[in-house]
C-alpha cells in the first residue's frame, strides 16, 4: 500500500469515523459504512471457505477462535506485541489479534491448524519437536506460523535473518535458542534415540546460538526506545 | 526397594516431549481454549484508583445490555466495608453472550468511589508523615538475623565495600493469562483451570464457594506458563465459577494482558544498604545488611537468604523491613528471593575483589565451601572459566579504545528442589498391553506429562510412546502443586514405584509359563524375560494376553531414596557495552549446572536455557513502572513491559552434570537465580562502573558513567 492508498483508508474508514455520520462518509468517499451490528462476511482459511455474521469490531483472531473453532493461534498480548496469533495472510505474516475479520475477506489467510498434510506434521513443526523448541507451548503455534513464512521466503536463513523474521514474536519460557536452530534448519542433537548411548557424566551440551551477529536494528531501537 | 536403572534405556537420554506434536499444531487445548455448549464470557470491572472505597455498585444499566446473562458485586458496599486496595483491585463482574457484550457491560456499571490517600512508591510509604494506609502499618520490621560477632568481623576486615543495591519489580508474564471455564452440573463443578496446581485449585474451590472437593473436578491439560503465580482459583475462578451457576450456563473468564500485569503477582523489589569486609588473605570477614523492599498491597517482600548462601562469611547481620504500597500483591515467582539476594551479595563480591586486587574468580573460590554432592561450586567454578575462556580477563575497565566495552563476569545459585512425601500414583497395565499412568500432577511447560511416560515405559521396557500419561486432574492421585522445583523430587519416585509393583504383579502372573520364580523376571526391550537371558521370556503383549479379562490396577506410593535435595551451579557471562548509547548486548553465557539424576536431558536443558532467558530479562530490560502520583502501571502491556526476544539471545552454553547416584532434584529454579548478577558483573568489568540497580538500563549505565567521570560512583 503506497502513502496516498493510506491516507485514503484512513480517511475513510478510521479517523473520520468519529466525527461525521455514517452517512455523510457514503456520500463523501462511496464506501458503505459497516456496523455497529453483525454483518455477514466470507473468509478462505486454509483453503476453505466460511460464512459468517460478525460484529466490524471483531477481530481475525476472535473471529477464528470464538466462531470457527481455529484455536491454535492464541491472544497474549492483544496489541500486535508478541505474535502468538501469528497467520499468513496472503504470503506475509500479520498479528490476526490486530486485523479487523471484515478487512481480511478476499484474502488467502492461513493459520496453524493449515500446516499439517494428509495428518503429516510440516517440516517446521517437526523440527520444533525434534529440538525440543516449545515448553509450555503457548507461543508456540505463532511462532511456528513466523518460521513457516520464512522458510517459505527463505529456507536457509543466517541466525541474523531468522532473528529479524522471528523478532515479532515472543515467548516466556524462553524456548529461542531452539526455535532459532529449528527455524535455521540445523539438525536436531540426538533428537532420536538411533544414536549410540553415550556416557552418563557430563552428557549435557547443549550449545545454542552463534554470538557474533549483529542485533536487529529495528527491535534493539524498539526496545530502547 | 525400588532402584534407577543402572543402565538405562531412555533414563537421561534426549527424548522430545510427547506432547510437542499436539503444541505445534495448536491442537493442544488450553483452558483458554475450551469451548462448551452456550459457553458465556465473563469479564471483571477494576478499580481505576489506587485506593479508594466503594459506597455503592449500581449494575441496573449492566444488567440490561445486550447479552448479559449475570451480574455480580465481588467487594459488595451492602455488606460492610468494601475497599479497593490498589490500580487493577476486583470491584465487580459480569457474563455475557460475547467477550465484546461483557466488555460493554461492565463499562455500564457505574461505580461511587471515595477516593482515599495512597502510597505509589517505596520511599512514600517509609516517609515519617505518610498516610498510614494499611492497618498494620505501611512499614513492617521482620526478625532481625545475626550469626557470629559482626563488630569483630569488620575488625578482621583490610578492605571494607559499602554501597546501595536495588532490583526492581518483575512480573510472571504467563503467556496465557490467569483465569479459567467453570460449568455446573447441578452441584458439580468442572472447571478447566490455567493452574500450576490441580489438587491445591480444587481445595481453593471448595473454601471458596464453600462446597465440598467431592462436588470439583479440576482440569489443566495444557497450560501457558505459571512461574509461580497460579497456585489457586484467585478471585477470578470464584467470580467466574458464580457467574457460571447464576445464569446456568458454562463461563469463560480469562483475563486480558493489563490485568494480568495488574492483579496476578509480581516478584517483590528488593533494596539493601551494604557493608561488608574482606580480610587482607581474600577470607570474607563479615556482611551487615539493611533491606526492605515491597510486595505491593497484599504481601511483604522478603528476600532470603542474604547474603546469598554459597559463600562463607564470617560474620553477618541483616535487619528487613516490609513496605506496603498500593500496587498489586506480590506472588511466588520462579526461585522467590534469590535472584535478587544473589545479585546483591555477587555483586558485592565482586566489589570487595575489586578493592583486594585479587581475580573475581579466586576471590570465590577462597570463599567457597568444601564440594558435596549439593555444593560442588569449587568444581563448577574453574569448569565454566575455562569454558568462557576466563584468562582472558581484564581487570575492570575494558582498557580497548573506542565506545564499545567487553567484560566478563560470574555468579553462583543453590536451590533446594525436595519433593513431596505424600504424592501417589496409579498404574493400569491391560490385557491388550496398553499401560496408564495417572498422577495428579500437571505440565506447567516443564515437560512433565513426558516424564511420567518416560519412567514407566523405562520401568516396563517399553518405548516412551507406548505408555499414556493421564496428568492435570484433580481426580488423579494426589501431586503437589508445580513449584519450588519440586515436581521432579515428588513424582518421579511414585510413578517409579508403582510401575514397578505393576510389573511384579504381571511377572507373577507369567512366571509360571515362563517356568520360572517371578523375582528374577525384568523387563526390558518389550520382553518380560529371566534375567541375563532373554530367550527365557515372552513378549510384552503375550504376557499382558495371560491376564486375561483382569487389568492390572495399582497404587503406589513416593519413597525415599529415589529422589534427593539440593543442586548446585554457576553461571558465566560475556557481555559488550557501547558506552556511547549505553545499550548492554549479552553476548555469551556459560552455564554448568547439576539436577542429580537427569531423567530426560532434552527438556533439563531447555531448563536451563529457559531460566537463563527469563535472567536476561530480569537484568535488563524487565521492570514494572508506577506512576508515582496515581500508583498506575504505566506499562501493563508487552510493548513496554520488554521482555527478551530472538535477537537478544545470546550464545548459551549448557553443560548439566548428571548425578546418577543421587536420585532426581528439581531443576525449574536454578537457572534463572545466577544470570542477572553475571550479567552485572560483566557489566562493571567491561565499563570500569557499577551499576547497583536493576534492570541494568542504558540510562543506567549512561548516569554511571557520567558519575564515573566526575569523580565518584552511582
Amino acid at each position: 500500500m503506497d502513502r496516498r492508498d493510506f491516507l485514503k483508508t484512513v480517511g475513510a474508514g478510521g479517523l473520520a469515523t468519529g466525527v461525521i455520520a455514517p452517512a455523510e462518509i457514503e456520500a463523501q468517499a462511496g464506501a458503505r459504512a459497516l456496523g455497529p451490528g453483525a454483518v455477514p462476511i466470507k473468509l478462505t482459511i486454509n483453503g476453505r471457505a466460511h460464512t459468517l455474521e460478525v460484529e466490524p469490531r471483531v477481530t481475525l483472531l476472535d473471529a477464528a477462535r470464538n466462531r470457527l473453532g481455529l484455536t491454535g493461534l492464541k491472544r497474549v498480548c492483544d496489541r500486535g506485541s508478541c505474535g502468538a496469533c501469528t497467520m499468513i495472510v496472503d504470503g506475509r505474516t500479520i498479528y490476526s489479534c490486530s486485523t479487523l475479520a471484515i478487512e481480511a475477506q478476499g484474502k488467502t489467510i492461513r493459520t496453524v491448524e493449515g500446516l499439517e498434510t494428509a495428518g503429516a506434521l510440516h517440516p517446521m513443526q517437526k523440527a520444533f519437536c525434534d529440538h525440543d523448541a516449545l515448553m509450555c507451548g503457548f507461543c508456540t503455534p505463532g511462532l511456528v506460523m513466523a518460521a513457516v513464512a520464512l522458510a517459505e521466503k527463505n529456507p536457509k536463513p543466517s541466525r541474523e535473518e531468522a532473528c529479524h523474521a522471528l523478532d515479532g514474536n515472543i515467548c516466556r519460557c524462553g524456548t529461542y535458542v531452539k526455535v532459532l536452530a529449528a527455524a535455521m534448519g540445523q539438525p536436531a542433537v540426538r533428537a532420536s534415540l538411533d544414536g549410540p548411548p553415550d556416557d552418563r557424566a557430563e552428557r549435557g551440551r547443549g550449545v545454542g546460538g552463534a554470538g557474533g551477529g549483529a542485533p536487529a536494528q529495528l527491535r534493539e531501537e524498539v526496545r530502547r526506545g | 526397594m525400588a532402584k534407577w536403572p543402572s543402565s538405562p534405556d531412555l533414563l537421561g537420554k534426549r527424548i522430545p516431549r510427547l506432547d510437542g506434536p499436539g503444541k505445534a499444531t495448536g491442537a493442544a487445548k488450553y483452558s483458554y481454549d475450551i469451548q462448551r455448549p452456550g459457553l458465556l464470557y465473563g469479564r471483571i470491572l477494576r478499580s481505576p484508583h489506587a485506593h479508594a472505597r466503594v459506597r455503592a455498585i449500581d449494575f441496573s444499566a449492566a444488567e440490561k445490555a445486550p447479552g448479559v446473562k449475570a451480574v455480580l458485586p465481588i467487594v459488595d458496599p451492602t455488606k460492610g466495608e468494601a475497599k479497593v486496595m490498589y490500580h487493577g483491585d476486583e470491584v465487580a463482574a459480569v457474563a455475557a453472550e460475547s467477550e465484546d457484550q461483557a466488555l460493554d457491560a461492565a463499562r455500564l456499571i457505574k461505580v461511587d468511589y471515595e477516593v482515599l490517600p495512597h502510597l505509589a512508591t517505596v520511599e512514600q510509604a517509609m516517609r515519617a508523615e505518610a498516610p498510614k494506609v494499611f492497618k498494620e502499618g505501611n512499614v513492617r520490621p521482620a526478625n532481625a538475623q545475626e550469626d557470629g560477632d559482626i563488630e569483630a568481623g569488620f575488625k578482621a576486615a583490610a578492605h571494607i565495600v559499602e554501597g546501595m543495591y536495588s532490583t526492581q519489580v518483575q512480573t510472571h508474564n504467563s503467556l496465557e493469562t490467569h483465569g479459567c471455564v467453570c460449568e455446573w452440573e447441578g452441584e458439580n463443578l468442572t472447571a478447566w483451570v490455567s493452574t500450576q496446581a490441580v489438587h491445591g485449585t480444587r481445595e481453593g474451590f471448595a473454601t471458596g464457594l464453600g462446597i465440598p472437593q467431592a462436588n470439583i473436578k479440576v482440569i489443566t491439560d495444557y497450560m501457558g506458563g505459571g512461574f509461580g503465580s497460579k497456585f489457586g482459583p484467585d478471585v477470578q475462578g470464584i467470580v467466574c465459577a458464580k457467574l457460571a451457576k447464576q445464569a446456568g450456563r458454562a463461563v469463560k473468564l480469562l483475563l486480558d494482558r493489563k490485568e494480568e500485569h495488574l492483579a496476578t503477582g509480581n516478584r517483590p523489589s528488593a533494596f539493601a544498604k551494604v557493608r561488608a569486609g574482606v580480610s587482607a588473605e581474600g577470607k570474607f570477614t563479615a556482611f551487615d545488611a539493611e533491606t526492605w523492599g515491597t510486595g505491593g498491597a497484599g504481601a511483604g517482600a522478603g528476600f532470603n537468604p542474604l547474603p546469598y548462601t554459597v559463600y562463607q562469611w564470617g560474620a553477618r547481620r541483616r535487619r528487613h523491613q516490609d513496605v506496603y504500597i498500593n500496587a498489586g500483591a506480590q506472588r511466588a515467582f520462579r526461585a522467590p528471593g534469590h535472584p535478587q539476594a544473589s545479585f546483591i551479595t555477587e555483586v558485592v563480591v565482586d566489589e570487595l575483589a575489586d578493592k583486594t586486587g585479587l581475580d573475581p574468580l579466586e576471590l570465590r573460590m577462597r570463599n567457597l565451601p568444601a564440594e558435596a554432592p549439593n555444593a560442588m561450586w569449587v568444581k563448577y567454578f574453574p569448569m565454566a572459566a575455562e569454558k568462557i575462556g576466563w584468562s582472558r580477563r581484564h581487570k575492570t575497565g575494558d582498557p580497548t579504545p573506542g565506545p564499545i566495552k567487553r567484560g566478563l563476569g560470574c555468579a553462583a545459585n543453590r536451590w533446594a528442589g525436595a519433593g513431596n512425601k505424600q504424592t501417589k500414583a496409579h498404574c493400569d497395565i491391560h490385557p491388550d498391553g496398553s499401560v496408564v499412568m495417572q498422577i495428579g500432577t500437571q505440565d506447567i511447560g516443564t515437560g512433565t506429562r513426558t516424564i511420567v511416560a518416560l519412567i514407566t515405559a523405562e520401568t516396563f521396557g517399553l518405548p516412551v510412546e507406548a505408555v499414556r500419561a493421564d496428568i492435570g486432574s484433580s481426580v488423579y492421585p494426589f501431586a503437589p502443586g508445580s513449584g519450588g522445583s519440586v515436581t521432579m523430587g515428588s513424582i518421579s519416585p511414585p510413578v517409579r514405584v508403582t510401575a514397578e509393583k505393576a510389573l511384579a504383579a504381571l511377572a507373577a502372573k507369567v512366571a509360571p509359563s515362563i517356568g520360572a520364580d517371578p523375582a528374577t523376571l525384568v523387563a526390558s526391550k518389550g520382553r518380560i524375560h529371566v534375567q541375563g537371558d532373554p530367550s527365557k521370556g515372552v513378549t510384552w503383549k503375550e504376557a499382558c494376553k495371560m491376564l486375561g479379562t483382569e487389568t492390572i490396577s495399582v497404587d503406589g506410593e513416593w519413597q525415599e531414596g529415589l529422589s534427593s535435595v539440593g543442586t548446585s551451579g554457576v553461571q558465566f557471562s560475556e557481555v559488550e557495552v557501547d558506552i556511547e548509547t549505553g545499550v548492554t548486548k549479552v553476548k555469551k553465557i556459560v552455564c554448568v549446572q547439576d539436577t542429580g539424576t537427569v531423567i530426560d536431558m532434552l527438556t533439563a536443558e531447555s531448563q536451563c536455557y529457559g531460566g537463563i532467558i527469563m535472567g536476561i530479562g530480569f537484568a535488563l530490560f524487565e521492570q514494572r513502572v508506577l506512576d508515582r502520583n496515581t500508583a498506575r502501571m504505566v506499562n501493563p502491556n508487552m510493548e513496554w513491559y520488554l521482555l527478551p526476544g530472538p535477537s537478544d539471545i545470546p550464545e548459551i552454553d549448557v553443560t548439566i552434570i548428571d548425578q546418577p547416584d543421587r536420585g532426581v532434584v528439581g531443576l525449574g529454579e536454578p537457572p534463572t537465580i545466577s544470570t542477572a548478577a553475571a550479567i552485572a558483573n560483566a557489566v562493571a568489568n567491561a565499563t570500569g562502573v557499577r551499576i547497583r540497580s536493576l534492570p541494568i538500563t542504558p540510562e543506567r549505565v549512561l548516569a554511571a558513567l557520567q558519575q564515573d567521570r566526575r569523580g565518584g560512583t552511582l
